[in-house]
C-alpha cells in the first residue's frame, strides 16, 4: 500500500453551507502533507471526516486502504489524532488518561507503562504526570494531546493545528517532535501557520472555501509561482476570494 | 482485542471518573441527611398516630414511609450521574480524544451506563442500609419486604438512567439533559398519570405508578394509610410489583437502545 491516506471527492454541507467541496487528494506513505488554508477553509472538516467524527455529504476516504466510512474502527487503529482544542477528563492525571487510551488501543503491562513514560518525556510533562488535568493550562493540554497521538506509535498522524495555544518555546518543541516523527511516519496536518508548515511538511494542499486550490511539493510551488510559500498562499487565497 | 475487553476498560475508567467526582460523595451525604430527616419527621411528628385508626405503627409502615418519602433519591442519583454522561463528551470536547479510538460508540455508551448504574445503585443501597439500621435500632425487626423494595428501587433507578441517557445523547448540553430528564419524570409523567387516574384509566404502564411498587411491596394498604383527601381513584394506588418490574424495565430498554442509536449517529461538530 503506497498511499497512507486517500480522499476521494469529499463534500460536506452544514445546513446548506458547503464546507468541503469535492476534495480529492492522496498522501503517500511517509509523506508529510499540510492542509493549508485560511480560517473556515474546510481543513478541520476534512480531518474530522478522516477520523470518523463527521460523515461526508458525498465522497469517501481511506486510511491504509481501509474505508473510513465502512470500517471506522479498523481504519482509525492505524492513526494518531489530535483535533481541535483538545480537552481531557479533569479528574484524571496524564498517566491515567494515557493508560486509559493505551489500553483501548490494545496496549498493556510494562510495555504501556514504559511507552507512557516515553511520550510524557517527549512532550515535557514529566513534572505534571501525576497531577489532575483540571489544573492544566491550554498549552499543557495541547502537549498531552500530542502525547496521546504518539502513544501507540501509529504509522499515520492526523493533526489539527498541533502548535495552537503553545508559547514560542512550546511551538518550537512541537515542530522538533514532528520533524523527528516525519522520518518514519506519515504526517497529515492542518495549519494556517506557514512557518510550521515549511519546517515540518514536504507537500502542501492549499484549500479555501472547501475547494482544493493546489496540491504540490513546497519547492515546486515556490518555483512555479516564483515566490515564497507565504506568497503562494496569499496569491491563491486572494484569487479564491 | 475483543469489544468485551474494551467494554471492561471503558467501564473501569468511567467508574474511576465517577469516584473522583465530588458529586458522588455529595450525593452520599445528601442521601444520609434526607433519610435522617425523614426518620426524624416520622417519629417527631408521630406520623403513625395521625393515620387512620386501622393503621398502627409497625416496621413495615416505618420502612414504607421512609423508602416512599425517599423515592426521589433514585431519581436524583440517576440524573446526577447520567445527565452529562454522553452530552459532556460533545459539549466539553473530550470526545475528540475519546472517539478517535478503535472502539465502537455503543461500547462507550454501555461502559458509561454500567458505571452510572454502579454509582447510582451504591447511593440507593446506602439509603436502604441507613433505613435498615434505623429499623433494627428502633423496632429490633427487619421486614423481609425491605429487600423487595430495594430491588424495585434499583430497577426504578435503572429506568431513570435509561431516560437520562436518552436525553444525554440527544441534547447538546449536560444541564439541558439533566433538566429535561427531571421534568419528564417529575412533571410530564406525573401530569399524564394523574390525568389517567381522573379519567378512571388504570395507569399501570406509567413510570411513576410502577415506581410506587417500591412502597406497595410492604403490603400496607395505601388507601388506609394515605388515602384521605386524595382525588378519586388515587386511593386505589396499589401497583403490582411484578407488572411494575417489567414496566420499569421497558422504561429502561427503549430509551437506552435509542440512546445507543443516537450516540452512534451523533457527529463531533
Amino acid at each position: 500500500m503506497r498511499e497512507s491516506i486517500v480522499i476521494e471527492g469529499l463534500s460536506r454541507y452544514y445546513n446548506g453551507f458547503l464546507a468541503l467541496d469535492n476534495l480529492s487528494l492522496k498522501v503517500r506513505k511517509n509523506e508529510d502533507v499540510a492542509l493549508l488554508g485560511p480560517n473556515g477553509a474546510g481543513k478541520t472538516t476534512a480531518l474530522k471526516i478522516l477520523c470518523g467524527l463527521l460523515r461526508p455529504s458525498s465522497g469517501t476516504a481511506y486510511i491504509n486502504g481501509v474505508n473510513v466510512m465502512e470500517e471506522r474502527e479498523r481504519a482509525i487503529s492505524m492513526v494518531g489524532t489530535m483535533l481541535e482544542t483538545p480537552e481531557f477528563y479533569p479528574f484524571l492525571t496524564p498517566v491515567e488518561t494515557l493508560s486509559y487510551l493505551g489500553r483501548l488501543r490494545g496496549m498493556s503491562g510494562q510495555g504501556l507503562k514504559s511507552r507512557i513514560e516515553e511520550v510524557i518525556k517527549l512532550v515535557r510533562l514529566e513534572e505534571w504526570a501525576k497531577v489532575k488535568i483540571g489544573k492544566f493550562s491550554r498549552g499543557m493540554k495541547q502537549r498531552l494531546a500530542l502525547a496521546q497521538a504518539f502513544l501507540h506509535d501509529p504509522p499515520i498522524l492526523i493533526l489539527d493545528e498541533p502548535a495552537l495555544g503553545l508559547d514560542p518555546r512550546g511551538m518550537m518543541e512541537v515542530r522538533e517532535i514532528l520533524k523527528k516523527a516525519k522520518k518514519e511516519k506519515t504526517v497529515f496536518l492542518a495549519s494556517h501557520l506557514i512557518t510550521e508548515v515549511v519546517q515540518v511538511c514536504d507537500k502542501v494542499a492549499l484549500i479555501d472555501h472547501g475547494h482544493l486550490l493546489v496540491y504540490d511539493s513546497i519547492p515546486r510551488l515556490k518555483r512555479k509561482y516564483r515566490t515564497s510559500l507565504e506568497g503562494v498562499y496569499l496569491k491563491l487565497t486572494e484569487a479564491a476570494i | 482485542m475483543s469489544e468485551f475487553e474494551k467494554l471492561k476498560i471503558v467501564t473501569k475508567y468511567e467508574l474511576l471518573k465517577q469516584f473522583r467526582r465530588r458529586r458522588f460523595y455529595g450525593a452520599l451525604v445528601l442521601t444520609l441527611l434526607a433519610v435522617i430527616l425523614i426518620i426524624a419527621l416520622y417519629k417527631g411528628l408521630d406520623i403513625p398516630g395521625k393515620l387512620s385508626p386501622l393503621i398502627s405503627d409497625s416496621p413495615e409502615l416505618f420502612a414504607l414511609f421512609v423508602t416512599s418519602a425517599g423515592a426521589t433519591i433514585p431519581i436524583f442519583a440517576a440524573v446526577f450521574f447520567a445527565g452529562d454522561s454522553i452530552a459532556s463528551e460533545f459539549e466539553h470536547k473530550t470526545g475528540y480524544i475519546l472517539f478517535p479510538n478503535p472502539v465502537k460508540r455503543s461500547t462507550f455508551v454501555v461502559g458509561k451506563y454500567i458505571a452510572c448504574l454502579t454509582v447510582t445503585s451504591l447511593i440507593v443501597i446506602f439509603a436502604y442500609v441507613t433505613t435498615v439500621i434505623a429499623l433494627v435500632g428502633i423496632y429490633q425487626q427487619l421486614p423481609i419486604e425491605v429487600f423487595g423494595s430495594l430491588a424495585l428501587a434499583l430497577v426504578y433507578a435503572n429506568s431513570v438512567l435509561g431516560i437520562a441517557f436518552l436525553y444525554s445523547s440527544a441534547l447538546k448540553g449536560s444541564m439541558g439533559a439533566t433538566i429535561a430528564t427531571l421534568l419528564t419524570i417529575m412533571l410530564v409523567f406525573s401530569v399524564i398519570e394523574v390525568s389517567l387516574i381522573f379519567a378512571n384509566i388504570d395507569p399501570w404502564f406509567m413510570h411513576g405508578y410502577a415506581g410506587d411498587s417500591i412502597a406497595s411491596v410492604y403490603g400496607v394498604p395505601f388507601a388506609a394509610a394515605f388515602g384521605g383527601g386524595m382525588p378519586g381513584g388515587m386511593e386505589a394506588r396499589n401497583p403490582d410489583p411484578t407488572t411494575s418490574f417489567f414496566v420499569m424495565l421497558g422504561y429502561f430498554i427503549v430509551p437506552f437502545i435509542l440512546s445507543i442509536w443516537l450516540t452512534k449517529r451523533r457527529e463531533m461538530l
